[in-house]
């Protein structure tokens, strides 16, 4: 499985001239479950659009597995970092369910046997087993998103990338991402998610990396991201913390990013036998 | 006052009717919430409040929806565009895409209601005074920010000078600042009376502007009343919707077996 | 309404110097008015330069009634008579890709669309027009976003011809298919913002229309049908 990591990497938009990446430095092991939040703008999308080749750095490297990626294409590329899109209307094109989940691995290489156990799995990893032979655009929006997911794990990349996986989705489909996740994790490969949903971050991921106009404001596990201390830094890009991280810096309880947290931090200072 | 009285309404083409028997009053001033998983008919129910369905949209509807307490069924769309307004998720397709500036955009409905001039500037400026963008309103809308197109396309509704709005998950594209823009924008315009039908996933977000809340199932309703106690029913997870932060945190401590005093000094703290 | 009459006027007016002078004061003088002499001479050329050329060797080289003879190449022979009519003939291409082209730089699209719907076109044609120039960037944005979607997924943009071919369905098929779900939507938008209402709306904005433009509107009219009757009656 292999490291990725970013060596003062710039990025500007020729139209704009907007500094979209201003000099991100980053180094993210194997089976790290990491998640990047910010504003829209705040350049998290070209971060991850760098990880795959889609977007070359203006200035500086990005290295896979401590080779530079920059004579490799897209589409070898593909073979090791799989990334889902926010939007499925964006690569929804096959007429049935299944059609739609061969694409990516097949233009990989996969066949016959293999293929359809990639396919298999993915379509039951994200609950649309029983959907196969269903047009795409039937399926609501929510299950089109997971739609792109499995479209994308059947890929069996080592490192998987998840744009805004749980925007949109109710109660079970954010149960579906997460055990999507901790499936991936167990399995040895690196997840790394854009994502807006605090909560979310904070439970389901190792590492949070804070990013505002094109820079890293802040690195590290939700409980340092989230505690007291971090808190200018991410409400200066309008982020606000957790409620358990509130709630727990106004007990007095120290970091506690997770209602888990919370609870284990307060059983802590309950008086009486343990 | 919007009444949707045992509405049953089935899409073209169909097999099943995605609402059944459905009734739900929107009274003056009022702010009610419609959650429930996926599918469960958020987006049929904003369609039908709003007319859309089935004049837009086809397919059939059963029941009656009044609007204070005259039935609907007979007027046209663009009737009925002034009495109830509705915004959707995506921000950049409510766009007319005509519009250099956000002052056109917004005036874009009461141009098309052929109101005189001055009743048109009347209540574009109104409206952009509503939701305090008036330093918007020379700029072109295609290049702000999703919050922002978000807050212009409820301006455009504004302006036809609804008497109720429905929004369809309005802050689903939207990052934290932008969903912020909104809630606040939402909030203000309940303040100022107007009755707000609002289908959303974020549960703290409809905990802190609704009144009443209502939990759809398979396109009944599985629940409803005052906001605080819907959200805060036990049923809401097997429903599919997850409830405010504030909720869980509070039944998360119950179930692990913490002593009341914690509990209570947990809910303090999260107020 | 001066790019029309222009052109009309081009057409009609015999000779070589008619054409001429019509271009200096129809084109040029406004063109300098403007500021945007350079532009102008520079579109002006470029669109005209192709016909222009197969103008002149056509007729130098080929002209039926030519009998003086001005010089040859081989068995090809340039007349006079050629030449001159080439020379009217550009004169007149020079006098109309000048007006035209005078039109396009001054005009914004907008506002000639709002213009014509004051006069009296349908809104919803209007519309159309003007929305159909707005959808261009985005539409553009979005099937660059479904290219990096499907690379990303190992679609081989870079290699040989065979594979871009099958690359089009991937590509082609969510610009299509959500295409067709944006209008959708669009309507229903459009819809609650009483597009469907019949009749006109009210239009905000009434561009700039002076006292010295309308009489200049109807000079230009007047003259259409003046100077044919000129041409005809021979004075011309």
């Amino acid at each position: 499985m292999p490291s990725l990591a970013l060596e003062s990497v710039a990025h500007v938009y020729a139209r704009g001239n907007v500094r979209a990446l201003d000099g991100v430095s980053l180094h993210i092991e194997a089976g790290e479950r990491l998640a990047i939040v910010g504003q829209n703008g705040s350049g998290k999308t070209t971060l991850v659009r760098h990880l795959d080749g889609l977007l070359r750095p203006s200035a500086g490297r990005v290295l896979l597995d401590g080779t530079d990626v920059a004579k490799r294409t897209v589409a070898q590329l593909a073979h090791s970092v799989g990334l889902v899109f926010q939007d499925p209307e964006s690569q929804i094109f096959a007429g049935s369910v299944r059609a739609e989940v061969e694409f990516g691995p097949r233009n990989l290489g996969m066949r016959a046997a293999a293929l359809r156990a990639a396919v298999d799995e993915a379509l039951s990893a994200v609950g649309l087993a029983g959907d196969e032979r269903t047009n795409p655009y039937d399926l609501g929006s929510a299950r089109q998103k997971l739609l792109a997911l499995a479209s994308v794990l059947a890929m069996q990349t080592p490192v998987l990338v998840l744009d805004e996986p749980t925007t949109g989705q109710d109660l079970r489909g954010v149960a579906t991402v997460r055990a999507v996740i901790e499936a991936a994790h167990a399995a040895g490969r690196t997840v790394i998610a854009i994502s807006h949903d605090m909560e979310f971050v904070a439970s389901a991921f190792d590492r949070v990396l804070v990013m505002r106009a094109g820079r890293l404001i802040l690195d590290g596990p939700p409980a340092s991201v989230f505690a007291e201390p971090a808190w200018e830094a991410l409400r200066s890009t309008y982020l606000e913390p957790t409620l358990a991280a509130r709630a727990g810096a106004r007990l007095g309880l120290g970091a506690t990013p997770t209602d888990a947290a919370l609870i284990a931090a307060l059983r802590g200072s309950e008086p009486g036998p343990a | 006052m919007l009444t949707i009285e045992s509405v049953t309404y089935r899409y073209a083409g169909a097999p099943r009717p995605s609402l059944y028997d459905v009734s739900i009053d929107l009274g003056k001033g009022e702010v009610v919430g419609v959650v429930g998983a996926s599918e469960a008919g958020k987006t049929t129910l904003c369609l039908v409040a709003s007319g859309l369905a089935p004049r837009t949209v086809g397919g059939v509807l059963d029941g009656r929806i009044l609007l204070d307490g005259a039935e609907t069924a007979p007027l046209a769309m663009h009737q009925l565009a002034e009495r109830v307004g509705i915004v959707f998720a995506s921000p950049a397709t409510q766009l007319s895409g005509v519009a250099g500036t956000v002052y056109e955009e917004i005036a874009f409905g009461p141009m098309n209601l052929g109101l005189p001039r001055a009743e048109v500037i009347a209540r574009t400026e109104g409206a952009l005074a509503a939701l305090g963008i008036e330093d918007l309103a020379a700029r072109d809308p295609s290049r702000l920010s999703g919050g922002q197109q978000q807050l212009v396309a409820i301006g455009g509704l504004l302006a036809m000078r609804p008497t109720h709005l429905v929004l369809d998950e309005p802050t689903a594209q939207l990052d934290p600042a932008g969903t912020r823009l909104v809630a606040d924008a939402l909030a203000r315009l309940a303040a100022g009376g107007a009755s707000i039908l609002v289908a959303e996933h974020k549960t703290d977000l409809l905990a802190a502007i609704c009144t009443r809340v209502v939990v759809l199932e398979a396109g009944r309703i599985a629940l409803a009343g005052p906001a605080a106690e819907v959200l805060s029913d036990p049923r809401l997870p097997e429903l599919g919707v997850a409830a405010p932060s504030f909720v869980r945190l509070r039944r998360a401590a119950t179930a692990a077996g913490l002593a009341k005093a914690a509990v209570v000094r947990l809910a303090e703290a999260v107020r | 309404m001066l790019a029309a009459v222009t052109t009309v006027l081009a057409v009609w007016l015999g000779g070589i110097w008619g054409p001429a002078v019509l271009a200096g004061i129809a084109v040029l003088l406004p063109a300098v008015a403007g500021r945007m002499l350079g532009r102008l001479l520079r579109t002006s050329l470029l669109l005209s330069l192709p016909i222009a050329i197969s103008v002149l060797v056509v007729n130098l080289f080929f002209y039926p009634a030519g009998q003086q003879i001005l010089f040859q190449l081989g068995p090809i022979r340039g007349t006079t008579e050629g030449l001159s009519f080439a020379l009217e003939t550009l004169a007149r291409i020079g006098a109309i890709s000048g007006a035209i082209t005078l039109f396009y730089l001054t005009t914004s699209p907008s506002e000639l669309v709002l213009d014509l719907e004051r006069r009296g076109v349908s809104p919803r044609v209007a519309f159309v027009a003007l929305a159909s120039v707005q959808t261009v960037p985005a539409m553009v944005e979005r099937a660059a976003t479904i290219t990096a979607a499907q690379r990303a997924r190992g679609l081989d943009t870079e290699g040989s011809i065979w594979r871009r071919v099958r690359g089009v369905l991937p590509l082609a098929g969510p610009v299509l298919l959500g295409s067709v779900a944006q209008v959708e939507e669009r309507t229903m938008a459009l819809e609650s913002r009483a597009f469907t209402r019949p009749g006109r709306r009210t239009l905000l904005w009434q561009p700039p229309d002076s006292l010295p433009q309308r009489i200049a509107r109807w000079l230009l009219l007047i003259l259409v049908p003046a100077l044919f009757v000129a041409r005809i009656a021979g004075w011309l």
